[in-house]
């Protein structure tokens, strides 16, 4: 087990070059559409995932409001394409945009809170979010949605397939990797982390923790906002109902399942998560069962997730217990 | 003149009904040390316990009434087995996660086991109207503010006056300390959490009388609505959450009858961002009470 952890460090390089030879290979082995449709979605819950993870993983505050961010990206790119007919390569970075700043518009009341208080607010923004959506009939088309949007082109070459858009996704996907991990290890990365691990450490560092908080939330809603985007043309059609509640805890569930604060956590959770969905689509309705199951089953075995260290903050380890201080084994430990 | 009137008895009426979700939702909150996204589905079983028991026994308030607390009192204990118990000394957000996952399970279970349909609820309380002055009531609103007022005042006084009830307090207080003076917390934070459940069942039925329906997928707006009404109230501090619960019922009626219906849960969700920005612990005196 050891020597294959000191392999893959080694060849880490070579093993990425063989990944991403693989994905770059694997949609023209002669793959049904539908096939691809499953591969595309597990790479856009990668982002969507990954950027919900800069928020709960590495700054350690619990959101749950993703759905909204990414509604707003593919909302703001649907109406900029088919109302103003903005190219699909302007518009990418626009909704994301946008959604940083509707991110923080969310993050100044709740920059002061933590915990619960962040939670139940974002909640509550998607949720607002997703009615403004709904019933602005002028702008969004209501409860009819927006038909027809255009597909991206790049010169004559037009992305009208979904083994075309495979390849967009993928290279969303390796960008916001890439731009995570360098993030995640520069200034900013290790103040939110820090701020996981004790805010007020944190503080007394000298660290300014609201802005960094505020930079986080905007980060992350950047990212999700640009998965909309592509997201809209994609599909063609969006309506509100897709940016509900549940698609919001899916992702989290996501994060939750892979592992959270690790980079390649939200990675496996959307292969599992997406792949899970696929399998157990026979079970029709029972499929929802299985996931809370998971969920809970998850929390009971490893609340660090697939991917996670036993031993962080997040998964109550030897950080948390630090923190908390030792009188709190009195009350007969849990485990 | 007479529709701001109305409208402010249908707001006290429905901001009853949040209080009283707001009520349990603190009462688990404060007791546990533990948020809990399962609310919502315990309200819906206690509207579908209503249903049932309506169907099956006829229209007997009373024993419904029992008949749900019940319900929702047996499904508190599931949820304090499986979501609590383990995580007591967890960081908080394990078990958050882990009621997210069981409200999934039930919320589709209820899917599966009751249909995806809307059920219309029996019309158990005939429909007469009372006139006092410029004031219009209906038999139905005071049956909703009865219940919702005399289960407030049981519960202040089994919280202040009984030994269970002083017990629960403690274990809200300081865990550590309830547990060296011999308090079994774990059993009483189990009760705790009940007696919230079952309040909270009996607010899920009086939502489904009042609006004539009950529907599997009824929970989620419902513990948004009990979320930003204990929130309002600072979270552990059951009369606040009884305050916050009437603010936002009272907010949404005015806000509807100036825009259209449809916008009825964005209201809430303002109103309670309005005020966070401005005191960020709700309506709690105490800075820092959160839990």
């Amino acid at each position: 087990m050891k020597n294959l952890k000191e392999l893959s460090t080694k060849y880490r390089g070579y093993l990425l070059l063989v990944l991403l030879a693989l994905l770059v290979a694997a949609p023209l082995l002669g793959f049904k559409n539908s096939t691809i449709r499953i591969f595309c979605r597990i790479l856009m819950c990668c982002t969507l995932a990954g950027s919900l993870n800069i928020i709960n993983g590495y700054s350690g505050q619990m959101s749950l409001g993703h759905a909204g961010f990414f509604c707003v990206g593919a909302y703001t790119a649907a109406i900029l394409s088919t109302r103003f007919g903005v190219s699909f390569w302007l518009v990418l970075p626009l909704a994301g945009i946008f959604a940083a700043i509707v991110g923080m518009i969310v993050a100044i009341p709740t920059l002061r809170m933590k915990g619960i208080y962040l939670s139940i607010i974002t909640l509550g923004a998607s949720e607002v979010i997703r009615i403004i959506a709904l019933n602005w009939q002028s702008l969004t088309g209501g409860s009819f949605g927006i038909k027809d949007i255009p597909r991206p082109a790049f010169f004559a070459f037009t992305f009208d397939s979904p083994l075309k858009f495979y390849y967009i996704f993928l290279a969303l996907a390796i960008v916001f990797l890439f731009v995570s991990g360098r993030v995640i290890h520069s200034r900013i990365g290790r103040s939110w982390i820090s701020i996981r691990e004790n805010e007020l450490a944190a503080k007394s560092l000298g660290i300014r923790t609201s802005s960094a908080k505020l930079v986080n939330f905007m980060y992350s809603a950047f990212w999700a906002g640009i998965c909309g985007a592509v997201y809209a043309p994609y599909v063609q059609y969006i309506d509100s109902a897709v940016f509900s509640l549940d698609e919001g805890f899916n992702i989290l569930s996501m994060v939750i399942i892979g592992g959270q604060g690790t980079l390649v956590g939200p990675v496996i959770g959307a292969v599992v998560v997406n792949g899970l969905t696929e399998v157990l689509r026979p079970i029709g309705e029972w499929r929802f069962v299985m996931y809370g199951v998971l969920i809970i089953a998850m929390m009971w075995v490893r609340p660090q997730g697939l991917a996670g260290a036993s031993d962080s903050v997040l998964a109550g380890g030897r950080g948390w217990k630090m923190k908390k201080g030792k009188i709190s084994s009195l009350m007969g430990g849990s485990k | 003149m007479q529709y701001i009137v109305d409208q402010l008895i249908n707001g006290i009426c429905q901001g009853a009904i949040y209080a009283l979700m707001a009520i349990g939702y603190s009462v688990v909150a404060g007791i546990t040390g533990m948020v809990t996204f399962t609310h919502g589905e315990v309200m819906m079983i206690g509207a579908f316990a209503a249903y049932y028991s309506f169907l099956l026994a006829g229209n007997n308030i009373f024993l419904g009434l029992l008949f749900y607390f019940g319900a929702s009192w047996l499904l508190g204990v599931a949820v304090y087995k499986i979501c609590y118990e383990k995580f007591l000394n967890s960081p908080r957000h394990i078990s958050l996660i882990c009621t997210v996952g069981f409200s999934m399970v039930v919320k589709n279970l209820a899917q599966i086991c009751f249909g995806a349909n809307r059920k219309p609820m029996l019309n158990i309380i005939d429909n007469r109207v009372f006139t006092l002055g410029p004031v219009t009531i209906n038999l139905l609103q005071i049956v909703i503010l009865t219940v919702v007022v005399v289960l407030a005042v049981l519960l202040s006084l089994y919280m202040s006056k009984t030994r269970g009830g002083i017990a629960l307090r403690a274990v809200s207080q300081e865990k550590t300390a309830a547990y060296m003076v011999g308090i079994n917390v774990k059993r009483t934070a189990m009760i705790g959490n009940c007696i919230g459940c079952g309040i909270g069942g009996v607010a899920g039925m009086l939502m489904a009388i009042y609006y004539q329906t009950c529907y599997a997928t009824m929970g989620s707006m419902l513990s948004m609505k009990a979320f930003s009404s204990s929130i309002l109230g600072g979270m552990t501090d059951t009369r606040l959450s009884a305050l916050g619960g009437l603010c936002i019922g009272i907010i949404e009626n005015f806000g509807i009858s100036f825009s259209s219906a449809s916008f009825r849960d964005a209201f809430a969700f303002c109103f309670l961002i309005l005020v966070l920005i401005i005191r960020p612990q709700g309506f709690a005196v105490k800075k820092g009470a959160r839990p």
